[in-house]
């Protein structure tokens, strides 16, 4: 049962992405990509880590696509539709990148961890807290600044003159 | 259960499936939407390791924390400054940016 609904993700996830890279219609690439991390929020729940699966639909979902979804309706003025969306070098960038998979999972597949399976109890929330406000506190800390300088470098970009 | 392999092949596939599109979108928000898939495959990477290799400290759900954030960061400077771009350049085309060279 449990390895049924692991198939059933994953095949989401490489389903929706797929569609995210290649639709026309840029507002149809940005609903695939919510679709494609509701998909890994969920390998997330799978994975026993149910906070990183609500933190990932909170920003991605409620505040990234949200605000991908603003951009385009502020810039949507030219016909979508009937512009092509890929350059002209796409056959040959799925070539590289299909290479690339091939040689990513030939590399994965003869490593001895990759046949490993669980048998340890998985982290808890307290865990990721005290990790948080103890040994990651300076870099937690300093998250906060980058956030705070993105929104500050947000509103003077963004600002009309 | 499902060896961690799967996990990383899942990742492997889903950064590919980015590169691809970071590669032959013309449209620049069709590369941040790219972008996002590719940190979301090193985020499955983390946690995936940090629940099979080192459960005892939750460090991979911290890092994917930070990536969250970070990635929450750099798109929202990426939109301002496709916003704008557009308002000079009246397109969101790479092939139409030529500000430089003018």
């Amino acid at each position: 049962m449990n390895e049924v609904m692991f198939y059933f993700i994953a095949a989401g996830v490489c389903i929706f992405s797929v569609l995210a890279v290649t639709q026309r219609d840029i507002f149809h690439c940005a609903l695939w990509l919510a679709m494609t991390l509701l998909s890994v929020a969920g390998i997330y729940f799978y994975l026993d880590a149910p906070f990183l699966g609500v933190v990932q639909i909170l920003v991605y979902i409620g505040g990234i696509i949200t605000l991908f979804v603003f951009a385009i309706k502020l810039t949507a003025h030219i016909g979508y539709k009937s512009i092509r969306q890929t350059s002209k070098q796409w056959a040959i960038a799925a070539f590289i990148t299909t290479i690339l998979l091939c040689i990513l999972i030939r590399v994965f597949a003869t490593n001895p961890w990759s046949k490993m399976v669980l048998n340890v109890a998985p982290a808890s929330m307290t865990q990721i807290g005290n990790s948080l406000m103890t040994n990651y506190a300076v870099p937690f800390e300093f998250m906060s600044v980058i956030l705070l300088a993105a929104m500050v470098g947000a509103i003077v970009i963004g600002k009309d003159k | 259960m499902i060896p961690l392999g799967f996990f990383v092949f899942l990742s492997a596939f889903l950064f590919c499936v980015g590169i691809y599109g970071a590669l032959t979108r013309r449209n620049v928000i069709g590369i941040l939407i790219s972008i996002e898939l590719i940190l979301n495959a090193a985020n499955i990477n983390l946690v995936a390791f940090n629940k099979y290799l080192a459960p005892k400290d939750a460090l991979g759900q911290v890092f994917s924390l930070f990536v969250i954030a970070i990635a929450a960061a750099a798109s929202v400077v990426g939109l301002v400054l496709i916003i704008a771009i557009y308002r000079n350049a009246k397109t969101l085309f790479t092939d139409g940016f030529t500000l430089m060279k003018e």
